[in-house]
């Protein structure tokens, strides 16, 4: 993101210039107060939005430039989780992992052996067959991790991932979204969760009031110094 | 391409039974929309019926001088037949008129028996393909020499032509109204049944589905509303016609009202495409407002 500005329509300026560069392979934290601009910037990347100044690259591609129909080929190649998970009440674990194939275009025979082969990653191999309301709150989200990756993306945002899960159950998703990112796939973390941000030690960009305000490598929720 | 048409058919049909309960809303309400649309448009036939029946009932007479020939007569009588504007002539001879006014006014039986001839002339009675041309053809007929004179009914005819051109617009208006309220009616329950889906819908964004594959199952499910109300309410109309025929020429037994295969026919096919095209066009219109971004 270079020099981003966004304002609403009713007023609100959501960034006040926000520059940001995130490698292939990262795993960035992205923490501060509701309404600091978290939800704007995962709203950019996937362009829900458009910049209201500034651009926003993602593989080299200005996503302000795209031609409509290119927009959904790019959301292909990134995988989303969000707080309230999201799933379909009424399909199965595996009808809505392979949900995200069928609506996509992707062949029966194509599907069936991917859905399995993301849902050995989350570990819900036992539940494939389980409507979401029969799962646990970390099963769920599991779910929605194992949709997000079905299409192999290159980079995963999760907005407050564990904003609904109990403590332990919020380590199991880190811990599976820490693998996703040894597998070679970019993270981009949002959340409000401050112990596991200092446990895990990765890079922190914190948000404040649409800057950002701090930007380090290896370091805690809160600024330590 | 065949792959795709078959999967947003199978989600569409899929999705029909799922959320039965919307699509139920969505039907009845396309079903009691249609019914409403077919009565109005069966009234409207029947008015229209009407109209052309009393439109043909408008006839010039002519009397004839007592003096005109046979010969006289049967020449005008061709020249008329020849003319673009008149669908029938008939002659009404001294003894028919006779014969007419007694029947019309047996009262006054008395009264044309004590005369010692029968006054009444004899007359032609034409009958024009549109009441406009009046005038046209009494001028030419003043002109006639076995006429003696036209009875001059003009302004009864303009009078008439007005009413009937005010009825036929006026039905036309209330068609066109009712057919927006049924298109706003039926576009807003389709509408609600497409916001009932809108998680549905943003998820398929958000793991990037293409705009077609979002909008095509919701269109074809339009169309599957559209199908079975436009069904349901051929059934019903079917079930009520023999009622509402008797209902008709009970009404209208004067009139030549046909309740005819045809008829049937084009109401069958305006419910069926209004039904599809509505269905097909509120799924659309809803879908986009969230594609649109």
């Amino acid at each position: 993101m270079q020099g981003v500005t966004k304002s609403y329509p009713n007023g609100r300026v959501a960034l006040r210039g926000v520059d940001l560069t995130i490698a292939e392979g990262d795993f960035v934290f992205l923490v501060g107060p509701s309404g600091a601009g978290k939800s704007t910037v995962i709203r950019l990347l996937i362009r829900d939005e458009l910049p209201t100044k500034g651009v926003v690259l993602l593989d080299g591609r200005d996503l302000g430039r795209l031609r409509r129909r290119e927009v959904p080929r790019i959301r292909r190649k990134i995988g989303i989780v969000f707080q309230d998970f999201k799933l379909l009440p009424h399909k199965t674990v595996r009808d809505n992992v392979g949900f995200a194939l069928e609506v996509t275009g992707a062949r029966r025979r194509e599907i069936d052996p991917a859905v399995e082969r993301v849902l050995q990653v989350v570990g819900l191999t036992g539940q494939a067959d389980q409507l979401p309301a029969q799962l646990s709150g970390g099963e769920q989200q599991r779910t929605a991790i194992a949709r997000a990756l079905v299409h192999n993306p290159r980079l995963f945002i999760a907005d407050e991932p564990t904003g609904n899960l109990d403590p332990l159950i919020s380590w199991e998703i880190i811990q599976l979204l820490l693998r996703i990112n040894e597998l070679g796939v970019t993270v981009l973390m949002a959340t409000h969760n401050a112990e596991v941000v200092t446990a895990v030690r990765k890079r922190v960009v914190a948000l404040e009031d649409g800057r950002v305000v701090r930007d380090e490598v290896g370091a805690a929720y809160h600024r330590e110094d | 391409m065949i792959a795709f048409i078959a999967f947003s058919i199978r989600r569409a049909w899929q999705s029909f039974w799922r959320n039965g309960f919307m699509s139920l809303a969505a039907t009845a309400t396309m079903v009691l929309m249609l019914v409403l649309l077919s009565g109005l448009i069966i009234l409207l036939t029947g008015l229209d019926a009407t109209l052309n029946y009393v439109q043909q009932e408008v006839q010039v007479v002519a009397y004839l001088k007592d003096s005109a020939t046979a010969q006289d007569v049967s020449r005008l009588e061709a020249s008329l037949q020849g003319m673009p504007q008149v669908t029938q002539v008939s002659f009404v001879s001294k003894d028919q008129a006779y014969h007419d006014f007694l029947a019309r006014h047996p009262d006054e039986a008395d009264v044309i028996n004590s005369l010692p001839t029968n006054p009444l002339p004899a007359s032609l009675q034409i009958n024009l393909r549109d009441p406009n041309d009046y005038l046209d053809v009494a001028t030419f007929l003043n002109n006639q020499s076995p006429v003696d004179r036209v009875l001059n009914i003009k302004q009864t005819v303009d009078q008439m032509v007005t009413v009937i051109g005010i009825l036929r617009a006026g039905g036309a208006v209330i068609l066109v109204v009712v057919g927006l309220i049924v298109l706003f009616i039926i576009v807003n329950t389709i509408r609600l049944a497409v916001v009932s889906r809108a998680d549905e819908i943003e998820i398929m964004r958000l793991v990037g589905a293409s705009d077609a594959f979002i909008r095509w199952p919701f269109i074809f499910e339009g169309a599957l509303v559209g199908l079975l109300g436009a069904a349901v309410t051929i059934g019903l109309l079917l079930v009520s016609q023999g009622p509402i025929t008797s209902l008709l020429s009970d009404y209208f037994s004067v009139l030549p009202v046909e309740a005819s295969a045809t008829v049937g026919r084009n109401i069958a096919l305006i419910v069926l495409g209004t039904g599809v095209g509505i269905g097909v066009l509120g799924s659309y219109l809803s879908v986009r407002s969230y594609l649109i971004r």
